[in-house]
């Protein structure tokens, strides 16, 4: 078994992520994500268990509360943690050139 | 010496109603103690607020246990126009536009938040040593961690800087470090407590509950933040009992099972052996202990690293740079946005965790690891019900070790799993679970009694917790200690 990810692997979980990695940290993280890819991987040892799912351990139904309308923020308590804004539109760098 | 952090919340009580103290001069004498520490617990104080706040209740009758009593909140849980940064970087000026829901019922008890505690960053970790903000030190011992995720809330109340805090248990983080730090810890049954306002990590495993000096003041602080919620789905309908109704009674005939997975050779002996002390203590009690073997616990660790990376993964998109958080400055595109916001903004646990996560939820990999987890999950849980058909509770050690030096394991990214073998498996499940102080080791530091119900039995939990808090009459002021 190898002992390390390749740096593509490396680099397409990066990607997978949006977690950008430096040049320098990529062999760190071949060895640190492969120990604990391999942790994960024992799951494949289970053979027997039953089809039914647990997604979250409630038993109750889920119901949504009810369509009103409740306690509403101002515009400034929306914005006051923008990290960049123009008046009250968040600023976010060009998404489609021309 | 401190004055009001030595006497219980019933003593307060009394000298509150009796007007010969006033909330302002607890608060004040937390602050004291707060700013001549060095343990770290805090990343945020909320002095001004807390002084403020404490005067205007000097004219409110004084209508409950908890009025007026100063408490720390873990600085995942989101507390308005107070800074709540996850002790990460990507949220470090992060002023939150609501309560949690938690905060809303402490404030309706008319309790004081006198700060926002240290932790592990967005609760990944189980020593606090992967915070943004320097790592809280253990009371017991500076040169030892305080366990984690909620290390400072832990420590705070051990070292008497408060008189109560919450903390948030996803794998063991609020049992752990109340194991590591000698006081009491609540994992309440899953949907107990209302999620709303807990900055997520893995939502089907989190839990926020109540850590304390003793087990009676837990049991109260329990009363005041269980309730259903409207604003989280998977909040319980279940009427909220007095927890604290069962304290005090005979434990005689109680049956109690003890999982062998929780006593094999992972454990340290000398752990191994004080368990065991308990075991005997609770048999001339009248209690039956039996050893019993619960399906897949040895598979708990994988199952919980499959199931919390995954979720997590999910949960921390949300950090993009755009909306709040640290964002990098000058983006040439969106995807630079993101990049490089995500690889400044967290630190490096988390960033494995996020990339474990996206890889183990990518393409077919959810069926082969996350969606079989889930499968497992339900048999696991399944087997811990099939216990409880024939015994009230389960019990075991909280750690297989207590705390350990500060460093030590830094760079193995397994180890802060396998600190948490033990307590994995009730957060899969999503029973309740509590550590309860149940002695020390030959260097005098603290270790915790594991114990485990069936779903909302934590009332029955307390009546054990308390017939062993009061047996063994353990000194747990640490100042007294090492």
């Amino acid at each position: 078994m190898k002992d390390k990810l390749t740096k593509e692997e490396v680099l397409h979980v990066s990607r997978l992520a949006r977690v950008g990695i430096s040049e320098e940290e990529i062999e760190k993280y071949q060895v640190e994500l492969k120990k604990l890819l391999d942790e994960v991987d024992k799951i494949k040892e289970v053979k027997n268990y039953d089809e039914e799912l647990l997604i979250a351990p409630y038993d109750h139904d889920t119901v949504l509360r009810k369509d009103e309308s409740g306690e509403m923020l101002s515009n400034e308590e929306i914005m006051k943690n923008v990290p960049a804004s123009i008046g009250n539109f968040v600023e976010v760098p060009v998404m489609i050139n021309d | 010496m401190t004055k009001y952090l030595d006497l219980s919340i019933q003593q307060i009580n009394e000298l509150l109603k009796k007007k010969e103290i006033k909330p302002i001069d607890l608060v004040n004498e937390c602050f004291e103690r707060i700013e001549n520490s060095d343990s770290n617990s805090f990343i945020t104080l909320n002095k001004e607020e807390a002084i403020k706040r404490a005067h205007e209740l000097e004219n409110k009758e004084v209508d409950n246990l908890l009025f007026g009593l100063p408490i720390a909140v873990k600085d995942n849980i989101v507390t308005k126009n107070l800074r709540t940064t996850c002790a990460s970087k990507i949220l470090e000026n992060f002023i939150p536009i609501y309560d949690a829901e938690v905060v809303r019922k402490i404030n309706e008890k008319n309790m004081i938040i006198i700060g926002k505690t240290n932790m592990d960053e967005f609760a990944m970790g189980s020593t606090s040593q992967t915070s943004y903000f320097g790592v809280p030190l253990n009371p017991w011992n500076k040169t030892r961690v305080p366990g984690g995720s909620s290390g400072g809330s832990a420590s705070c109340v051990s070292n008497r800087l408060a008189f109560l805090s919450l903390g948030s248990d996803t794998g063991g983080s609020i049992r752990q470090p109340s194991s590591y730090c000698g006081i009491v810890g609540m994992k309440p049954t899953y949907g107990r407590v209302s999620r709303y306002g807990l900055i997520a990590f893995a939502s089907s495993l989190d839990q926020i509950g109540p850590m304390t000096r003793n087990v009676y003041e837990n049991a109260l602080l329990l009363n005041a933040i269980s309730g259903h919620d409207d604003k989280d789905l998977t909040s319980s309908y279940r009427e909220v009992e007095d927890y604290t109704r069962m304290i005090g009674e005979d434990v005689k005939g109680m049956k109690i099972a003890i999982p062998n997975y929780l006593v094999s050779d992972i454990v340290s002996s000398e752990v191994k052996n004080k368990l065991m002390e308990i075991v005997e203590l609770l048999r001339e009690a009248g209690v039956t202990v039996d050893f019993i073997d619960i399906e897949y616990l040895d598979k708990a660790v994988t199952l919980y690293q499959i199931i919390a990376m995954g979720e997590a993964s999910s949960n921390l998109a949300r950090f993009d740079g755009i909306r709040y958080g640290y964002s990098v400055e000058n983006p040439q595109s969106a995807d630079e946005l993101y990049m490089k916001t995500r690889q400044e903004g967290f630190g490096k646990e988390v960033k494995r965790r996020i990339m474990v996560g996206s890889y183990l939820l990518s393409g077919e990999n959810a069926k082969i690891y996350y969606d079989k987890a889930l499968r497992i999950r339900d048999d696991m849980r399944k087997a811990f019900k099939d216990a409880f058909k024939k015994y009230d509770l389960i019990i075991g050690p909280v750690s297989t070790t207590v705390a350990y030096s500060l460093g030590e394991g830094l760079d193995d990214p397994l180890k802060t799993f396998m600190d948490d073998v033990l307590v994995i498996p009730v957060n899969m499940a999503g029973f309740p679970g509590m550590s309860v102080p149940m002695g020390f080791n030959k260097e005098h530091m603290p270790i915790g009694l594991h114990i485990i119900g069936d779903d909302f039995e934590e009332a029955l939990m307390y009546k054990l917790a308390a017939f062993i808090e009061k047996k063994l009459n353990l000194n747990l002021d640490p100042r007294g200690g090492k």
